[in-house]
């Protein structure tokens, strides 16, 4: 077989296409192999000593022409990624291509050699997968706004369960201001020493109901998940107010005892403060027939590494080993955790509480809020003792990508280390909450 | 001779203030405790003439506390007014102060006037 259709041969039968272009010659076809005519549709005896101002649209062959010259400048090989061909049929061909300039020096001939590789299924497959991710994407938001509604719709639902007690709470100090008015309206004396006692009284159960009213309007609030650099020690104490009645009326005592210097977590204040008073409710509903009633709430720093051996595969997923974690844990005093209830507590609609008293959403919510926020929410019986304990793992970082997030403002009073420093660890009972 | 009044009441600050206010009258000397659950040692050491008593405390409620005075005969004859911010401040007549028992509800905020009338008149009959 002689050399020159040995070539020919070999040419014929590759799955690219391959085709050169005589650039001495006003870039005529000299090469055109049989998978070229396949994806063009262009037989070689039409196409040889033609140009592409020929076989394609001036459009293209502009295109084509302007690559080609560039490939004779620069003397090396081009990457064209892709490339579109319209072939008679008006079919879109999708090409990936290099070309590579070439002299032969035997003919003095300067040819441009074109490899094409038809990549059209690629690339639909491609579009279709983009289309896909796309609805992904949106069905995604969809479900993250009907979760934030669903959030919402849940905390609406505790704020008028919680509503009788701030009421009350509120109630209280507004007695007294009509004590302290009582006691003025009869008459100032310059020399009474009472006068001083009862205005810094006054001044107190003033900012006792604005701080109760407040916390209150801040908890109701609709907004999207912001997370903010927050201190765990004025989120629990912020929780604790809007809770104190229903902790009063059923003698629960309160113990907070806080690391110092316990890390910031990144935290939507609101959307946590659901969850706070979610697992709290629990816990002072799981004691109402208990004889003690102790609300223990814990919470320490601890370097992933330490609990990891102990935890499930999905941690390691979501926390990286190094990772420093706040664990946050609510001890209860109560009935505990039923065996044949455990697997189900978080189950949207699930509740062991009588009709009417709970929705059965509160817990599924709470994880739900926990997880957005990148951290677990687990609930489990205590060892060794009566009782629940619900243990929150935050992350200290903020990942990024899936949530709207503000970065820490170095000015605020929360972010500064000597701020950190001031909580210092507290430890109190309901009585003390009373400011 | 002033009467003895006890408040049994965790509100530290609404005591305080009430108790200022009730001794402004001179008609009475006043006594707080801030723990229920030390109610019934109180009222025993100070035997008052009359209570006002919260309803809603830790430890014990000012229910269990009415329910300790009622079982024993001594402590049951002292009038107590109970108060409280879970019922709607509504205007108590004359007549239903005057109709009412050796024990009354009134809402709080604590009408002050009203209050002390409603002392006088369960002192008076005591």
């Amino acid at each position: 077989m002689e050399k020159h259709s040995i070539v020919e041969s070999v040419l014929d039968n590759l799955p690219v296409a391959v085709f050169a272009k005589d650039a001495t010659n006003d870039f005529r076809f000299v090469l055109w192999n049989k998978k070229q005519e396949e994806v063009t549709t262009i037989r070689a005896e039409k196409a040889l000593g033609k140009n592409d101002y020929h076989l394609f649209s001036q459009e293209s062959a502009d295109y084509f022409r302007s690559v080609d010259k560039a490939v004779i400048k620069r003397g090396s090989l081009m990457n064209v990624p892709e490339e579109i061909i319209e072939t008679k049929h008006g079919r879109e061909v999708h090409l990936r291509t290099i070309k590579i300039p070439v002299h032969d020096a035997e003919t003095g001939r300067t040819l441009v050699v074109g490899i094409s590789e038809d990549i059209t299924e690629h690339v639909k497959s491609r579009e279709q997968l983009e289309r896909l991710n796309r609805h992904l994407v949106a069905a995604n938001q969809e479900l993250q706004q009907t979760q934030l509604q669903l959030i919402q719709a849940e905390k609406l639902e505790s704020i008028g369960r919680l509503a009788a007690g701030v009421a009350h709470e509120v109630k209280n100090p507004l007695a007294l201001l009509l004590l302290g008015v009582d006691y003025l309206a009869q008459g100032i004396h310059p020399d009474d020493p009472n006068i001083g006692r009862i205005l810094h009284q006054m001044r107190e159960a003033v900012e006792r109901a604005d701080r109760i009213v407040r916390g209150l309007v801040d908890f109701s609030s609709q907004r999207a998940l912001t997370r903010e650099p927050t201190q765990l020690a004025r989120l629990i104490d912020e929780v604790l107010l809007l809770v104190k009645h229903e902790l009063t009326r059923s003698s629960t005592k309160v113990s907070v005892r806080i690391e110092k210097d316990l890390p910031l977590v990144y935290l939507d204040m609101s959307k946590f403060e659901q969850v706070l008073i979610n697992l709290i409710i629990n816990a002072v509903h799981a004691m109402e027939k208990s004889e003690s009633k102790v609300l223990k709430i814990r919470a320490h720093s601890e370097s992933l590494e330490d609990v990891v051996k102990n935890q499930g595969a999905r941690k390691r997923e979501v926390f990286r080993s190094g990772d420093r974690v706040v664990i946050l844990e609510i001890f209860d005093t109560g009935h505990g955790i039923a065996p044949q209830d455990s697997g189900r507590l978080f189950d949207p609609f699930f509740t062991t509480k009588a009709t009417g008293v709970g929705t059965g959403l509160g817990l599924s919510v709470a994880r739900r809020i926990v997880e957005l926020h990148g951290g677990e929410l687990s609930l489990k019986n205590r060892e060794n003792e009566s009782g629940a304990v619900a243990r929150l793992i935050l992350p200290t970082k903020l990942e990024t990508g899936r949530i709207r997030t503000r970065p820490p403002d170095p000015q605020s009073e929360e972010s500064t280390p000597a701020a950190r420093k001031e909580r210092k660890e507290i430890d109190t009972t309901a009585e003390d909450l009373t400011p | 001779m002033s009467r003895k009044i006890l408040l049994i009441d965790d509100e530290v600050g609404f005591t305080e203030l009430l108790k200022m206010n009730l001794e402004r009258t001179g008609a009475y000397e006043v006594r707080i405790e801030n723990d229920s659950t030390k109610a019934l040692a109180t009222v025993r050491s100070f035997m008052p003439d009359a209570i006002i008593l919260d309803v809603v405390m830790p430890g014990m409620d000012g229910g269990d506390v009415q329910a300790q005075l009622q079982s024993n005969p001594l402590l049951a004859r002292i009038p107590v007014v109970m108060l409280t911010a879970l019922v709607d401040s509504t205007e108590l007549s004359e007549g239903a102060v005057a109709q009412a028992g050796s024990q009354l509800v009134l809402p709080k905020p604590v009408n002050l006037p009203l209050l002390l009338n409603v002392l006088e008149t369960l002192l008076v009959r005591a």
